[in-house]
This record gives C-alpha cells, sequence and structure tokens, in this order.
C-alpha cells in the first residue's frame, strides 16, 4: 500500500510512513455511516478534558473541523476553510494545551472565490490566489513574491493603522485579484488560519498578523497592560503585550485572518472564572470574552522585603499576565524578552501579587 | 556463454527529478544530490517546487568524496573528502573537522573589498583525504545544486555552504536590492561556473526553499530578501513599486522581476547578512 500523506511505499502493517512519518489510514475510504478507525498516537490523547463538545474527537471529524468548526463533508481529507487534517488526532497535553491540528504540507483552503495554499514546514509560505472580486490586506514586510501584473496599493490611513514596526511606519497594503501573491515572516514557526464568522471576534497581539480578507474589520484598543521601571531619573513605561491589541471581526459575511506565531502554538479554552497565568510575550491570541491583567510573583527570599511595590527597590520579581475565562487563548513556545524586568518598578496598571 | 541480458530491465535507469542525475531503478535517494527518489515531489498549484526534503543521514556523492546530511532543523553537512579533492567555504560555517585537514585560503579575483560581520571576507579551502563539517546559523535547508559541465548559477550572498574545487567562484556587487528595512545599500552575489568537469554547490537556505522554472520572458516579482539563486540566464531587475497613495515619503518598497528563462530559487525566512 501507499502513504495517503506523501505517496511513498510502506508495508501493509506499517502505522506511520517511513518517508514522511505521516499516520497510515488502514481504512481506504470509510462509508459515510461509519467512523474512521481511531488512528494509533504513541502520545497520550486525552478526549478534550474542558471542552463542552462531545468526548469523542475522532468519531465527530467526520463531520466537523476540530479546529475551526466548520461543518465539511466526510469526504474531506483536510478543512477547506482552515487547512486542517480533519482526521488527524488531535494532540493536546494533559494539561489541556492543545497543538494546533496537523497540516498537510500543501493544503489549501478557499475564501470567498479564491484560494490559499500553506507551503513549507519550518517557515511556511501563504500562496494566495486571488478571484477578481477578492481582495486582502497585510503588513508590507511579510510579503515574499507576486505575479507581475497583480496591483499591491497602500491602504488609507482612515483603517486607524498607526502603529511603528522596527522603528518605521506599519504599513499596510492591499492586493486585489485576479492574481497570485505569496507571505512569509522571519521566523520558524507556525501559520494559524483563523476563520472568522460573522459576528466573531478575536483579539491579536501585535506584529502577528499576517493578512486578513478584505471583508476582515479590523479596530484597536489599549492593552492597558504595563509597568514603568526607573532607573535613576529615567523612567520608562514598557507594554508586554504590546501598547494596542488588534480586535479583528467579521461583520458580515465569513473572512479569514492568517497568523504567524513563533515556535509551536498551543491553545485552550477557559472555563468562565477559569484562570492562568502566561508569559506576556507569548499570548498570541485570545477571545474578546478573556480579561487580562499583569500579575507579580515574588519568590520566597531570605531577606526580608520592601512591603509596597512603590517602595521596594528589590526587583527579583517574576511578571505574569492573567487570562481569565470564559474563552479561547493561545501561546507560542518562542517569546521576546520582556523590557526592563530586573530594574527597579515604579507604577503599573491593575495587577495582583503573590507573595511566597 | 556470456549471460542473457532481460531486455529493458537492467538498463533501466530512473532521473532525479531535482537533478536530473540518472540513478538505478532500485535506488531510494539519488547518488548525485540525495533528493529522495520515491516520493511525490511537493509542487505548488502555482508552480513552485519544494527544495527535496532530505532525509536524516542521507549521503550523496561528487567526484571522489561524499557528503552526508545530518539533521533537519539545522541540518549539517559532513564531507568525507577523498584524497586531491577539495572544497572552499566562508570560514565562519565550520562546525568541526579533522586534525589532519588542511586549511587554505583561495585567492579572489580581483581587489574588491568586501567584509562580513566585521571580518574580512575569506574563501578558505579544505583538501582531502579527511572530515570536515558545515552549519549555518538558523534554521532551514540545505540545497544540494549538482552542477554540470558549462552551468552558470548565481546565489546571495553568503547563503553557499560549499563549492567544490571544479568550480569557479566569483562575485559581483548588485545595487538596491535590499529590503527597505535595512536601507538600499546593495547586496553582492556569488557566481558558480563550471567549464570542463561537474561540481557541486550547496546552499543553506533560512525556512522552506522553493524552485520554479521560468519560461523565456516569464517573469515573477520577488521580494529581494527571499532570493536565494538563479540560473545566470535568469535576469534580475530591482523595480521599485508604483504605490497610489504618497503616504510612503522618503521610503520605497524595491521588488526584483525575476525573468525567465531558467531557475529561480527562494527562501521563505529572510535572514539578512549585512555586507559592509
Amino acid at each position: 500500500m501507499f502513504c495517503t500523506n506523501c505517496g511513498s511505499p510502506v508495508p501493509d502493517t506499517a502505522n506511520f510512513c517511513t518517508a514522511c512519518g505521516g499516520a497510515i489510514q488502514h481504512a481506504p475510504t470509510p462509508a459515510a455511516s461509519e467512523p474512521p478507525a481511531p488512528v494509533q498516537y504513541s502520545r497520550p490523547v486525552q478526549p478534550t478534558p474542558r471542552s463542552p463538545e462531545p468526548p469523542t474527537p475522532f468519531a465527530a471529524a467526520p463531520t466537523t473541523c476540530p479546529w475551526c468548526k466548520a461543518e465539511i463533508s466526510a469526504a474531506q481529507l483536510s478543512c477547506p476553510r482552515c487547512g486542517a487534517s480533519v482526521r488527524a488526532p488531535q494532540i493536546r497535553s494533559e494539561s489541556g494545551w492543545g497543538e494546533l491540528p496537523g497540516r498537510k504540507d500543501m493544503a489549501k483552503l478557499q475564501f470567498g472565490d479564491s484560494f490559499c495554499q500553506i507551503e513549507g514546514l519550518y517557515v511556511p509560505v501563504a500562496d494566495v490566489n486571488l478571484a477578481a472580486s477578492d481582495s486582502i490586506y497585510f503588513t508590507h514586510h511579510v510579503l515574499l513574491w507576486k505575479d507581475p501584473q497583480l496591483n499591491i496599493t497602500t491602504m488609507s490611513l482612515a483603517s486607524g493603522w498607526k502603529r511603528m514596526f522596527a522603528g518605521l511606519p506599519l504599513i499596510m497594503m492591499q492586493a486585489r485579484g485576479p492574481g497570485r501573491i505569496a507571505f512569509s515572516r522571519d521566523a520558524p514557526g507556525e501559520m494559524i488560519a483563523l476563520p472568522l464568522q460573522p459576528g466573531q471576534e478575536v483579539d491579536v497581539r501585535e506584529h502577528l498578523f499576517m493578512l486578513a480578507t478584505g471583508n476582515v474589520s479590523y479596530d484597536w484598543f489599549s492593552s492597558n497592560i504595563w509597568y514603568t521601571t526607573k532607573s535613576g531619573d529615567d523612567k520608562e513605561t514598557h507594554y508586554p503585550v504590546g501598547m494596542f491589541m488588534d480586535r479583528f471581526s467579521a461583520p458580515q459575511t465569513p473572512g479569514l485572518l492568517l497568523l504567524h506565531a513563533s515556535g509551536n502554538v498551543f491553545v485552550r479554552d477557559l472555563a468562565p472564572g477559569q484562570t492562568i497565568l502566561v508569559k506576556p510575550t507569548a499570548l498570541i491570541f485570545k477571545d474578546p470574552s478573556v480579561q487580562m491583567q499583569l500579575h507579580f510573583e515574588h519568590p520566597r527570599a531570605g531577606f526580608s522585603l520592601g512591603f509596597s511595590l512603590g517602595s521596594s527597590s528589590w526587583s527579583n520579581r517574576y511578571y505574569w499576565l492573567r487570562l481569565w475565562g470564559p474563552g479561547r487563548v493561545a501561546v507560542q513556545s518562542v517569546f521576546d524578552r520582556m523590557e526592563g524586568e530586573s530594574r527597579y518598578l515604579s507604577n503599573c496598571s491593575p495587577a495582583t501579587e503573590q507573595r511566597w | 556463454m556470456p549471460p542473457t541480458i532481460p531486455a529493458a530491465e537492467p538498463l533501466e535507469r530512473i532521473p532525479c527529478q531535482w537533478c536530473q542525475s540518472m540513478n538505478e531503478k532500485a535506488a531510494l535517494t539519488c547518488r548525485a544530490c540525495g533528493a529522495p527518489l520515491d516520493i511525490r515531489n511537493l509542487v505548488s498549484e502555482s508552480g513552485w517546487r519544494e527544495a527535496p526534503r532530505l532525509r536524516d543521514m542521507t549521503e550523496f556523492q561528487f567526484s571522489s568524496s561524499t557528503c552526508q546530511v545530518e539533521g533537519e532543523i539545522v541540518p549539517v553537512a559532513e564531507i568525507h573528502l577523498g584524497a586531491n579533492d577539495s572544497v572552499f567555504f566562508e570560514h565562519h560555517i565550520m562546525l568541526w573537522k579533522d586534525d589532519n585537514v588542511p586549511l587554505s585560503v583561495l585567492q579572489l579575483p580581483g581587489g574588491l573589498k568586501r567584509a562580513f560581520a566585521g571580518m574580512p571576507f575569506i574563501i578558505s579551502v579544505a583538501t582531502g583525504p579527511g572530515r570536515i563539517a558545515f552549519s549555518r546559523d538558523a534554521t532551514g535547508e540545505l540545497v544540494v545544486l549538482p552542477l554540470h559541465p558549462g552551468m552558470e548559477i548565481d546565489v546571495r550572498e553568503h547563503a553557499f555552504v560549499l563549492g567544490s574545487h571544479q568550480i569557479d567562484y566569483s562575485f559581483v556587487r548588485v545595487k538596491g536590492l535590499t529590503n527597505i528595512l535595512f536601507g538600499g545599500q546593495g547586496m553582492f552575489m556569488d557566481r558558480f561556473v563550471t567549464t570542463n568537469s561537474p561540481g557541486l554547490v550547496l546552499l543553506h537556505g533560512y525556512g522552506n526553499v522553493f524552485e520554479r522554472k521560468l519560461k523565456a520572458g516569464e517573469s515573477i516579482m520577488v521580494e529581494p530578501g527571499a532570493f536565494l539563486y538563479k540560473d545566470s540566464s535568469v535576469s534580475m531587475n530591482v523595480e521599485f513599486q508604483q504605490l497610489s497613495s504618497g503616504f510612503f515619503g522618503g521610503t520605497n518598497m524595491s521588488l526584483a522581476r525575476m525573468t525567465g528563462p531558467g531557475r529561480i530559487g527562494i527562501q521563505s525566512m529572510y535572514v539578512h547578512h549585512h555586507t559592509e
């Protein structure tokens, strides 16, 4: 028999392909009525502990995309809206963080009348075939290549992008079909496809945005996560999740948002009231229903400490971002260093504190 | 009585779809470039082909030497040099070597000044017999380009890992070919030419590497930071994008127009090694 992923010949008894490592589907084409056999997988697979979904993700796979929950026909191997491999097992840690669904190299997804292929595994490329009726917008530094005849323009300032990237204004650009254009970023990581249903909103940390379809509307809000450090007479204010967060929504028609995160991506659903502490610079996106706040943690030490943040010159403390459910949150495993972490802290946005 | 040769069978050879070398029918990897022969090519609908994903520990040959590719995230090229074989490379990418492999410096034509990260730009040569290994500084793929006699390719500066001794090496300066984030200082392009004998060029592309064959007159606009290599028959012209609204101010967005015929290779991650 042959590997369904890469086409290499494999022994009939193999569970994995020796060429590409993909799991081998033993049942050739299961009838629509019978669910596909659960794939043998070496890691412990938890049946979605904190999800309201039915506890058998494999049985639900043929009709619902495990990532974007789109309804898809049982015959499809990958979700046409987000490119996720439908029958790949969901990988979820025992703590409840799930990895992005497997994606076949060259997976293809559709938006409007246009298509996007995601190519490569280390630094994936989004290769968009834009139909005449469609447009996308993107930041100027993610462009990889384009057809000569495809027209790109800068977006008007009325759209409200007032950002800086590496000291330069962040320039938002627009591409209109027909034609092909491709994008990638500068770090090994994963491409996240977030199809947005009408009315759905998502908050994204700055500089992770790659592209959005023209019908996705963009807004920003103050993150209100900041702290001020003092060194002599120098005061500096730091914004570990950015001064602003981007909020994307699809007001009327379904849209698509592509993000690029560094390293690996982990997602979880927080129950109402459930909280978790994450590295502030690791946050990728969250549902608007998820609240955030700074949290300081002081490890136990063998000497006496100052009593309030304002008067303590002691800088040995850990900075966290507290996230409150309900809603979905995502983090990346490669993150920027936090600025001013070891300096004297003079002021900060509302924060909780723990002294051990 | 001489053994009878069954018709067609033992003579059957399969061409490698990456480097066109002929291989025995039973071979799993190409002996000249290490590309897997038993799996399908990954080609996007737009026509870009992913560089072959070399299996860990793949081995291939050039002249009387072998190269083994080790690791997958930042792959190492380990060369077992035959006697009288030599390879040339940039000195800062050496990972390890045998004690007894002699190193020398390649005499570069012309007195062009070139420096890399504050160091003088020196091409070193290692001569066999013995082993020497190389790797670069970030996630990416090794691109194996066996050159047939009479071939000429142009490579982004600081992207080549090594060239075999049959190859003539030179470089040219290209103006305007840098991303706006790095100021349009221009960059060098390395040129590799074979005359009578075949040679091997190894490149390291950051991120993933894709190749496309452009027909005569066909062109594609490529972000300059993504350019990795091209056949010398492909022309490259830097064009400033005409952008409708005027708020770009003093900055320009430049794209490289690559026009066929020939191959063009790109990398998906932009790491800029600036040359003064």
